[in-house]
């Protein structure tokens, strides 16, 4: 037991190296079928986006099973996902919702450990992203919303948006475009200054 | 007649994907979530199964658990447990993220690197 190679004991000695803590951070992309929530994503991801499955094979609560044949519905509910590199301790994810509503069983393990959401809405179907809201709103999670205008709709005033939506004054309403990276970041920086104003507030108490 | 049968996967395409896990669908570890970070540590077993050692050759540098799923095309829940196994079997380390510990001075970086990109 003499020279530069004696055991040291304990880890940090084994082949791979010592995990480097890296930390992460999830933020949701919200909002109603088709309005945008892959395309944001990818607009600032520095990984094409990617997609994971979680598969319902338990969860049957839906299913009033009268019928005497054992039949299983195997579900699975697709999430895109994509990535930014904050830097060597950092990393943001950014997960988009499923966008149908029968899904929204799925959001508590997704929304779970969320530093916040942008909301997404269409100024053509608004009512679509009130489940998100409403869901959002419910659990203290904070958030923005994102109003995503699609080539040909009316563009509809900001004051008009938020008041037709419902939010309080205090959640920012940004104009985004998805398909536009500047207005993607615009909208990022936005929450991320929302939830840096939230926790500012709670540590001046 | 063929315009019968319904457009869907044969049932011989399906593998049930918690087979995986024998038939497990919750992990023992439940602070595990999708954005928990997991990184590969001790010295390589020859012992593991064959998704396992995906795993562990996949995470060499930190990565998600979400994207540990997406390499291994397997649903989220099933990654999970097999993550859980394997940082029982130390092969794998988590760091757990809290996102009410995140610091102020984390937000402000995440928001400079954004406005950069």
């Amino acid at each position: 037991m003499s020279g530069p190679f004696e055991w040291t004991g304990g880890a940090g000695t084994a082949s791979a190296p010592r995990a480097r803590k890296v930390t992460s951070v999830k933020l949701v992309v919200a909002g109603g079928f088709g309005v945008g929530k892959t395309t944001f994503v990818s607009a600032v991801s520095e990984i094409p986006p990617l997609t994971t499955e979680a598969a319902m094979t338990t969860e049957s609560k839906d299913v009033d099973d009268t019928t005497l044949v054992n039949k299983k519905v195997t579900t699975t509910v697709a999430m895109d996902f994509g990535r930014i590199t904050v830097d060597d301790s950092l990393v943001m994810y950014l997960f988009g919702t499923p966008g149908q509503e029968r899904f929204a069983f799925m959001w508590d393990d997704l929304c779970d450990g969320a530093l916040g959401a942008v909301v997404l809405a269409d100024t053509r179907r608004l009512a679509d992203s009130f489940v998100a809201l409403d869901y959002f709103e419910a659990r203290n999670t904070p958030f923005v919303v994102g109003v995503n205008h699609f080539v040909g709709s009316y563009h509809y005033p900001i004051p008009e948006v938020r008041e037709a939506l419902g939010v309080s004054d205090q959640i920012p309403v940004v104009d985004c475009d998805a398909r536009d990276r500047e207005s993607v970041k615009v909208a990022l920086v936005t929450l991320l200054q929302h939830v840096y104003e939230i926790r500012r507030t709670a540590l001046a108490r | 007649m063929t315009d019968e049968l319904p457009p869907r996967a044969t049932a011989h395409d399906f593998v049930r994907p918690f087979v995986i896990t024998g038939g497990r669908t919750r992990a023992t570890d439940t602070s595990l979530r999708m954005e928990t970070m997991v990184q590969t540590v001790g010295t390589p077993r020859d012992d593991l199964s064959f998704e396992k050692a995906r795993i562990v050759d996949y995470s060499y540098e930190p990565v998600s658990i979400a994207e540990i799923a997406a390499e291994l095309s397997v649903p989220l829940g099933v990654a999970m447990v097999l993550v859980d196994d394997l940082v029982e079997d130390r092969c794998l380390e988590t760091t757990y993220s809290d996102p009410v510990e995140i610091e102020l001075s984390a937000l402000t970086r995440m928001i400079e690197r954004v406005r950069a990109l």
